[in-house]
């Protein structure tokens, strides 16, 4: 407590100093008006909680989760506000924040939890996921004060994408894999890990793949049938800490041995947490795309 | 002679058909069609036609050791012990070979399977709808402690997908634990009178001078293990261990011995026609064919709970028990039954 007060005096004096401002924002559901510099955030997405954290902005109640290593001081600090689907309204009320961020799972809540107070539905999906991404980061960035900060993450963002495409460059095409268990989905490029293709101008092993939240089933027939040059395997039962082991066991098979992608040992166990659990968070994607320059690089 | 003849002719087809359909194209070059059906299609096909007879069978010792036609072996807490068993590998040791992971989660069911036995021991006999809600809570409440693990560690959605039945992932040295099932066949023809006995209940049973309680372990057992490493292979098939005894029972009579491989072939006919359904609804995709069966089976199920029945009840005076498990005899009430009805 005796910490609190000299925080809150400051606060207080920072508040009135400043004075909040009025700002139109984009969001996923379009322009939205907020005020700026809010002091008691709830962030209810992990994607958002990953770019927030990022710029140096502390976040004061989180949903409950599985654990993101990168984000575990983040999620240590803030309090308890639920679950991914379902924010705790009365934990959300008796903090009061100024504004709560929701998106992806919790975007289905953006209207109850208006109730509590101004919340903005920051969701990032599909296709285009950088350039969310980098509206994102903008829109927090003006939020939060943080401008210039958000410019540099931005400029980083970029300079690691361009990495990323010189990496993939010449490479073949590539097929995205989800285990679970022992079985498995493909994805496409206009899924949730779409922009791997797009983004990185990776092309399609199986270009008829269309948008599925949780892909398409296929068997380990369709793989060897597909036979891309590349693999890249995201394990969703490993979304608990161990990651790849169990992808592995589940790939390691004649069937996909038969394929380029087994044969030049161009299968890429990517981290399933972040992408899968915070994908468009800046510091998930930066994460990822290090994993694919290091895979296409060996 | 025409029914077996169509039955057989019909299973040929069916696996004629799922050796030849595949996401990969067998005659198109790509790959040695001899090396894909070695390790792929013949492994799927074995799998399908080993699931369907082995819970065929063992729906057909379930109903006859309880004694109540709608159990179905999936009642016994099976399924679920078998999900507690998966979920503690993956959790303790994710990087496990795949066989290992079924040999314990196989172990795993078979143990709470004798859990339901010992807690059968207890439960009056004289009510033959106990039994199978006593399987339904035991089960229930394994289920939730599986679910409770699931749902911390975050793995809901991988119990989802494994507990449903689909053959897509079944290749060579996949799906190998499954022709257990082919030997526990085996043993049930040997027992297959003993079997019938057990359903004339404990009383008629034990009169005729049946060990009651060793017959009923011993199916009981066959049924576990069944079922046991159907899930951890496949997945949970529902339906196909109630109705396809059913269906031949209404069709054929209660002679175990002499239905047994009708049962036999009818499951694995249908558990493969399923699977090869769900190859095609979405080619070059998979639908699971659990999700094709229990279209079909629930379909099934509420036309035997109300249609008419086809045979008399044994009350028929003409009714001549076969006497080397072989029924030939047309069943002569269709005439007889549209005028009734």
């Amino acid at each position: 407590m005796a910490t609190r007060i000299p925080t809150t005096l400051a606060c207080l004096l920072l508040a009135t100093a400043a004075q909040a401002e009025d700002l139109t924002i984009p969001t996923a559901i379009g322009d939205v008006t907020v005020a700026s510099g809010p002091e008691t955030i709830a962030v209810l997405d992990a994607a958002a909680i990953d770019t927030i954290s990022a710029l140096g902005v502390t976040v004061d109640a989180v949903p409950a989760m599985p654990p993101l290593s990168y984000l575990s001081d983040v999620f240590e600090t803030a309090q308890p506000a639920g679950s991914l689907f379902e924010p705790d309204f009365e934990a959300l009320a008796v903090l009061g924040p100024d504004l709560i961020i929701a998106g992806g799972r919790s975007s289905t809540q953006v209207e109850p939890l208006s109730e509590i107070a101004p919340t903005i539905d920051m969701t990032i999906w599909g296709e285009d996921m950088i350039a969310q991404a980098q509206d994102r980061i903008a829109a927090y960035g003006t939020i939060f004060k943080q401008e210039a900060m958000a410019a540099e993450l931005s400029a980083a963002l970029d300079a690691r994408l361009a990495d990323a495409v010189a990496a993939a460059e010449g490479q073949g095409e590539a097929l995205i894999l989800l285990t679970n268990g022992g079985n498995v989905s493909a994805y496409g490029d206009d899924s949730r890990f779409g922009w791997l293709h797009s983004a990185l101008n990776l092309p399609e092993a199986y270009p008829d793949l269309t948008a599925e939240t949780h892909g398409e089933a296929v068997s380990f027939e369709f793989i060897a049938e597909v036979n891309p040059d590349w693999i890249l395997v995201i394990d969703r039962a490993a979304a608990i800490g161990q990651d790849g082991e169990a992808a592995a066991a589940t790939l390691d098979n004649p069937l996909v041995a038969s394929t380029t992608a087994a044969q030049e040992g161009q299968i890429i166990y990517l981290s399933s947490a972040p992408l899968y659990l915070a994908g468009g968070g800046v510091q998930s994607m930066m994460l990822t795309m290090d994993e694919i320059i290091a895979g296409f690089a060996d | 002679m025409t029914l077996r003849f169509g039955i057989i002719l019909a299973l040929a087809a069916l696996v004629v058909a799922s050796l030849s359909i595949g996401a990969a194209s067998l005659w198109s070059g790509g790959f040695d069609a001899a090396w894909l059906i070695a390790v792929s299609r013949f492994p799927r096909t074995a799998a399908a036609l080993l699931t369907g007879a082995g819970l065929a069978l063992a729906g057909v010792i379930m109903q006859q050791s309880v004694q109540n036609r709608l159990v179905e072996p999936g009642l016994t807490g099976t399924p679920e012990a078998a999900t507690l068993g998966l979920l503690a590998v993956t959790l303790i040791a994710p990087g496990i070979v795949i066989f290992g992971k079924m040999t314990i989660a196989a172990a795993s069911a078979l143990a709470g399977t004798f859990g339901f036995l010992a807690l059968s021991r207890f439960v009056p006999r004289h009510d033959p709808m106990l039994l199978p809600l006593v399987g339904i809570i035991y089960g229930g409440i394994l289920g939730a402690v599986g679910l409770w693990f699931a749902w911390n560690a975050d793995l809901l959605q991988f119990v989802g997908i494994a507990m449903l039945g689909d053959f897509s992932g079944v290749m060579q040295g996949r799906y190998e634990l499954l022709w257990i099932i082919a030997a526990l066949s085996g043993v049930l023809f040997l027992i297959a009178d003993r079997i019938t006995i057990l359903g004339l209940g404990e009383d008629y049973a034990r009169s005729l001078g049946l060990n009651y309680f060793q017959t009923q372990m011993l199916g009981l057992v066959i049924v576990a293990i069944t079922v046991a490493v159907v899930v951890v292979t496949v997945g949970s098939m529902p339906f196909v261990g109630l109705i396809v005894p059913n269906l031949i029972s209404r069709w054929r009579g209660d002679n175990i011995r002499a239905n047994l491989w009708v049962v036999a072939l009818t499951g694995a006919a249908l558990v493969l026609a399923s699977d090869i359904l769900g190859r095609v609804v979405r080619y070059p995709y998979e639908i699971p064919a659990a999700t094709i069966f229990a279209v079909f089976g629930a379909a099934v199920f509420l036309w035997l709970l109300y249609a008419p029945p086809r045979r008399k009840p044994q009350l028929d005076g003409n009714r001549r028990k076969p006497l080397l498990g072989r029924d030939r005899r047309k069943p002569q009430m269709d005439s007889n039954r549209k005028g009734a009805a």
